[in-house]
């Protein structure tokens, strides 16, 4: 009896706590599929469903303030680029706090722990102001190196599967006469896959889903992002007429987060949980 | 002596101009405009200066920074700012504060006749101590009364109190922003209490306490607590006011012209606007003021090529561009005689803004007012639930308003 009523309880609790946590994004997507352009505050579910704001997102004219296919394209290109980069140099420094013995090798990954914890932000002004006078701003290639140039700091889930790897493997690639790179290329690299799926993963969200740095740095419409982009759309002057398009935008946003999830989620349990075996 | 270096480098600019006439020159600049929609219309115009001064070879590059938004851009870094700028004028202080405004050197005084000589709203808007250092480009950023033809009169809306009590009678609502400081500054300024910016630019003075004027604070306070206890009314801010607009139940309010599409549709040949209606205090009629919002001009001093960027500015705001800016995006001109002209005249939400214009101040306003305004409004739209003394209850706003910042 108490058991049933417990059970009850902690899904009605969950339920609840759903309820919260889905609504806005059911009212998201009910909104970008609705009649009405601007907010509709009046009532939950739109009067009438269309699929007219979808339209006019992927087809704008150039004086419409909606340059969504410009603004995908920008995002995506930035996020694969950062995301390249940025997973490579995650698995490299992983693989150098593992698998290799320097003298520094403790300092150095204290020093990057702590400089990791601080929000990235904290140095948008000095970024802004290198990357000025290299001449980097509003420009893709300065946003890639922005987002992948720290990357290497965020090595400790990495690490931690690393470690799991058999020593033992590793010296009998030594005694082959392997180097360190064709240690982590054709040892480590393959043994890796879940933990590379969730560093792959990472790195595309971060660049993905970021305005901070973004509305710093970048400046020219040829070169917005998606989350400037529809930021824009929803100021006092723009909201009544893209609303809807706005929140069509984020549903789009949310698609290739969701493409890349589904083909490596079978990975991906794996990747998050293989480093806590053996710290 | 402030005139007298101005004058100088007025002249030395002329005299750099005249320079770079004589010999074909590369000249670049970078302009920001608004919107997105905004682009056609800057293009015709960089068309038209191009053709104007064909000595030169002009590179002109646009892009879009949100005039809303426009300080937080310039000011991240004024040298990579667009030489050329346009900014809603609430932003003048902090652009000005920060040495992002260029003082206008040519045609100063040309420019301050065609939008209505020295004392005109705007003119002040973009002056500083009397000296002027940006471009007006339009007058249309303020609020005033939208209202449904089927239900009123020309009549009805020149008193709240009649249109509340026509609402209440057909059952629907008169829209009023009252939980917004914007619009809250209506009341307090119609009925002759003050508040705006001090000297020192970052803190107010307000008197909307007081007990030995004409009309006092508290009286203000019980006048905006009826209207808000009246059947016929509802706090609308932006999205309520659109919401109740498209549904019918909102037959009158208060807005902008950002919403004037979205009234205009809803309500076809009854879609009317006019100056914001009187109010019933301490037992008088009182017209109530607002805040006069417009688009300004900046040319930035950073600019390698100010004087250009001062001519092009000029251009950009004289009459032809302000009439074809309203043509093309419905804004509503500074320029006098553009204002005058019988197109704009039959705007009706122009029309409306230029009555409203005689009761309207420059906001000129340091930030603490904004949450402090905004509570007040709120308590009031509540009923002053809690029963707090009206005195306290703006003794504690004018305190909060007044305040120094946080630095």
């Amino acid at each position: 009896m108490s058991k049933t009523v417990r059970l009850i309880i902690r899904h009605v609790v969950l339920a609840f706590l759903a309820i919260f946590w889905l609504i806005p994004i059911l009212w998201l997507v009910l909104c970008s599929f609705g009649i009405d352009k601007g907010p509709n505050i009046s009532s939950f579910f739109p009067k009438a469903y269309t699929l007219q704001h979808y339209v006019d997102l992927l087809t704008a004219d150039s004086s419409s303030v909606s340059q969504f296919p410009q603004w995908f394209m920008n995002t995506f290109i930035i996020a694969v680029f950062t995301c390249i980069i940025s997973s490579i140099f995650v698995l490299m420094v992983a693989y150098a706090m593992s698998c290799m013995r320097f003298k520094m090798r403790k300092p150095l990954m204290n020093a990057a722990i702590i400089m990791n914890l601080f929000p990235g932000f904290l140095s948008m002004i000095a970024v802004y102001f290198i990357m000025k006078n290299i001449g980097l701003t509003d420009n893709k290639v300065g946003m890639i190196i922005v987002y992948s140039a720290g990357s290497g700091l965020g090595y400790l889930i990495a690490k931690g599967f690393f470690d799991t790897i058999s020593k033992s493997l590793r010296e009998a690639a030594y005694l082959e006469g392997a180097n360190e790179f064709t240690v982590f290329y054709k040892i480590i690299v393959p043994l890796s896959k879940p933990i590379i799926v969730y560093t792959v993963i990472n790195s595309f969200l971060a660049p993905w889903m970021d305005f901070v740095f973004a509305s710093i740095m970048l400046s020219s419409n040829a070169n917005k992002t998606v989350a400037m982009g529809l930021f824009a759309m929803v100021d006092k002057v723009n909201r009544n007429n893209y609303f809807a398009q706005f929140c069509a935008g984020g549903v789009l946003v949310s698609i290739p987060i969701s493409v890349l999830f589904f083909i490596m989620q079978k990975f991906y349990v794996e990747g998050i949980t293989g480093g806590s075996v053996k710290g | 002596m402030k005139k007298f270096l101005a004058m100088v480098l007025a002249l030395t600019l002329a005299l750099t101009m005249v320079g770079s006439c004589a010999l074909a020159e590369d000249v670049t600049l970078k302009v920001w405009v608004g919107d997105n929609a905004d682009i056609e219309w800057i293009n015709g115009v960089i068309d038209a200066y191009k053709a104007a001064h064909p000595d030169n070879n002009y590179t002109i590059d646009v892009n879009i920074v949100s005039e809303g938004d426009c300080k937080s851009t310039v000011l991240a870094d004024p040298e990579a700012a667009a030489d050329v700028f346009t900014f809603a004028d609430d932003q003048f202080n902090d652009l000005y504060a920060a040495g992002a405004l260029q003082q206008v050197m040519i045609d100063a005084d040309e420019i301050v006749a065609a939008n209505g000589g020295a004392d005109a709203t705007v003119v002040l808007a973009a002056s500083k101590d009397g000296e002027l250092y940006a471009y007006p480009a339009t007058a249309s950023n303020g609020y005033f009364m939208f209202y449904n033809k089927e239900y009123f009169t020309e009549e009805d809306v020149q008193s709240l109190d009649k249109m509340m009590e026509i609402a209440a009678a057909a059952g629907k609502k008169v829209g009023f922003p009252v939980s917004n400081g914007w619009y809250l500054y209506s009341f307090f300024q119609g009925a002759g209490l003050e508040m705006h910016i001090n000297e020192d630019g970052i803190t107010n003075s307000c008197n909307w306490n007081a007990t030995d004027t004409a009309i006092t604070g508290v009286q203000v306070a019980e006048a905006i607590l009826a209207i808000c206890a009246n059947p016929g009314f509802t706090n609308a801010d932006s999205d309520p006011f659109v919401t109740g607009v498209k549904d019918g139940s909102i037959i009158a309010g208060v807005s902008g012209t950002w919403n004037a599409n979205v009234a205009a549709e809803a309500w076809g040949e009854n879609y009317a606007a006019c100056k914001l209606p009187t109010y019933t205090v301490a037992g008088q009629q009182v017209q109530m003021g607002s805040f006069a919002g417009f688009k300004l001009v900046g040319v930035n001093p950073f600019s390698e090529n100010v004087g250009e960027a001062m001519m092009f500015a000029e251009f950009m705001t004289n009459y032809e561009n302000q009439m074809g800016r309203f043509e093309i995006r419905a804004e509503g001109p500074s320029n006098v005689e553009a204002a005058s002209s019988e197109i704009v005249k039959s705007a009706p939400a122009i029309a409306a803004l230029a009555a409203q214009a005689a009761y309207a101040d420059v906001q000129r306003v340091a930030d603490n007012y904004w949450a402090n305004a905004e509570t007040l409004g709120k308590i009031l739209v509540n009923g002053n639930a809690d029963g707090t003394d009206l005195q306290t209850l703006l003794d504690n706003a004018v305190t909060g308003i007044t305040a120094a910042p946080i630095q």
